[in-house]
């Protein structure tokens, strides 16, 4: 495999139970801090894809590697350098943790046994939620908060996590028009101060697909394109159109 | 009211105290995880377990009831993961069966075994606790308090979301059956004092009590407990002072601590407020 930071090398993916391959034959290289954005219509398996990168999926054929290093479902220590925020990730009303705790807990992967969080640890925390802009949502609980602030909590648990890939699913679907922009800015934030390789899938257009460098399309689990941004845009709308339709 | 000597209300006070801690401890996992079914299961089998032992009279009860409910706990989860069945439909299959065996093993035990013996398994019999006995459910809190600091991170990561903390790199499958086999230890040794079928009361009623009073998971491993040593108090002066049935009364004391609870919330009483405002 190169050295490239994610690299997928003909890599299929069938579901236990499915005829279809939800993936079929990827191969593709994303350097490092690269900004990548992966469109497609729904079921194209944009979001197998990115489970298949860190490992939440396993490759049926093919070879993944992420940092230089194979994954697979038992690479946790891999998956610690690796933060993932899932599409339908919303917490009930019930959930019993504070916001401030689901942010320090960003810190837990790096922390060995019997290691409690230390005050730098609790200083990375305070100082990520300052910089999601969610100080005054550190006493509430997770589940009390509105979708748009949850996001920005998890956000602020990558930013304490500090990991060197991000994989974001549709990191703006169900939001408000008002948080779908903060929560684009946020991700474009953390991704320039920490030098982050991000991949976003997102099946709408806005200001975070508009700013990814390169587009990456997948219809019917198959790599369609793979453009730099202004010449994917075209593309990507066509890709909107073909689901609409 | 019965005056018991201080040699046997002692280690029953503390046993009871120690049964109460530990299973409203592990019924934090069980509540937020979901997993009473495998609860109910996993007493079950320690029931089925422990009339083993009063069947057959060269194994101890004690430890065919904990052997049984490990066995449950590692077999159920597995059996889960392979299959793809959903837990309530194993725990379905399996809870008749541990309660079938039970009773079968009951009516091949010899007949001392069966009377005081078997109603002691369906029912506790906290009187009957020695202080080996509380040595051994204080180690077992030693234990729990050894394993919740090693495995506390994940554990958290776990009650929070058990797909964001795979995906962090937790190791979601040790760390979701270090839960079942606490859990299954804990209803093997509380057995005794509760009884089979009660056991898992211990276990549910003080945790959901707890989930009513406070949103921080770390005030719940806190509350919880406390609130399990006092149904468990409750529930030894109730059985004591109106001469009822030891497991019988702690379930009592329990289900009152979570009805109070639960009329006591402040998350319903803070909704009550803004839909009255």
């Amino acid at each position: 495999m190169d050295a490239a930071t994610v690299a997928l090398r003909g890599v299929s993916t069938i579901y236990e139970g499915e005829r279809v391959p939800a993936l079929r034959e990827i191969s593709c290289s994303i350097d490092d801090r690269s900004l990548v954005g992966i469109v497609g219509p729904n079921g194209a398996g944009k979001t197998t894809l990115l489970e298949v990168i860190n490992g939440l999926v396993r490759a049926s054929v093919g070879e993944v590697a992420v940092l230089g290093a194979p994954v697979s479902s038992t690479s946790h220590r891999l998956r610690r350098e690796i933060a993932y925020l899932p599409q339908d990730l919303f917490f009930e009303a019930t959930t019993p943790f504070l916001a401030r705790d689901v942010v320090l807990m960003g810190c837990f992967g790096r922390m060995g046994v019997f290691r409690f969080p230390r005050r730098a640890d609790r200083d990375a925390a305070r100082d990520a939620m300052t910089a999601v802009g969610i100080d005054a949502l550190a006493a509430r609980p997770i589940g009390r908060l509105s979708g748009g602030q949850q996001r920005k909590v998890l956000l602020a648990r990558v930013l304490a996590r500090r990991p060197r890939v991000l994989l974001l699913d549709e990191p703006t679907t169900n939001l408000d028009p008002e948080s779908k922009e903060e929560v684009s800015q946020l991700v474009l934030r953390i991704h320039g101060r920490l030098g982050l390789t991000t991949l976003v899938v997102s099946h709408e257009a806005g200001l975070l697909i508009d700013a990814v460098e390169r587009v990456l399309t997948l219809v019917r689990g198959r790599l369609v394109s793979d453009r730099p941004q202004q010449a994917a845009s075209r593309g990507a709308t066509g890709v909107a159109t073909e689901e609409r339709l | 009211m019965i005056v018991i000597p201080l040699h046997i209300l002692l280690p029953t006070l503390f046993g009871s105290i120690l049964a109460g801690v530990l299973c409203s401890t592990m019924g934090v996992f069980v509540v937020r995880l979901k997993l009473a079914p495998l609860g109910f299961a996993m007493s079950h089998a320690a029931f089925a377990g422990a009339a083993l032992g009063l069947a057959v009279p060269v194994l101890d009860p004690l430890w065919m009831a904990l052997v049984f409910a490990v066995v449950m706990a590692f077999l159920l989860g597995p059996l889960a993961d392979v299959s793809r069945l959903n837990m309530d439909a194993v725990v379905g299959a399996f809870f008749p069966l541990m309660m079938a065996l039970g009773l079968i093993f009951l009516s091949l035990a010899p007949s001392s075994g069966i009377g005081r013996g078997a109603l002691s398994l369906l029912w506790g019999s906290v009187l009957g606790i020695t202080f080996s006995d509380v040595i051994k459910l204080a180690g077992l809190a030693a234990f729990l308090v050894v394993l919740l600091i090693a495995l506390g991170k994940g554990f958290l990561a776990i009650l929070l979301d058990r797909r964001l903390a795979i995906a962090s790199g937790i190791n979601a499958r040790l760390h979701h059956h270090a839960i079942l086999f606490l859990t299954a230890i804990t209803v093997a040794l509380a057995l005794q004092i509760t009884g089979g079928l009660l056991v898992y009361a211990l276990m549910i009623l003080p945790a959901s009590a707890a989930f009513q009073l406070v949103y921080d998971i770390k005030k719940i491993f806190l509350l919880a407990p406390a609130l399990g040593a006092l149904a468990a108090i409750l529930g030894l002066l109730l059985s004591l002072g109106a001469d009822l049935p030891i497991g019988s009364s702690i379930t009592v004391a329990a289900a009152g601590v979570f009805l109070l609870a639960v009329i006591l919330s402040p998350k319903r009483l803070r909704r009550r407020l803004r839909e009255i405002a």
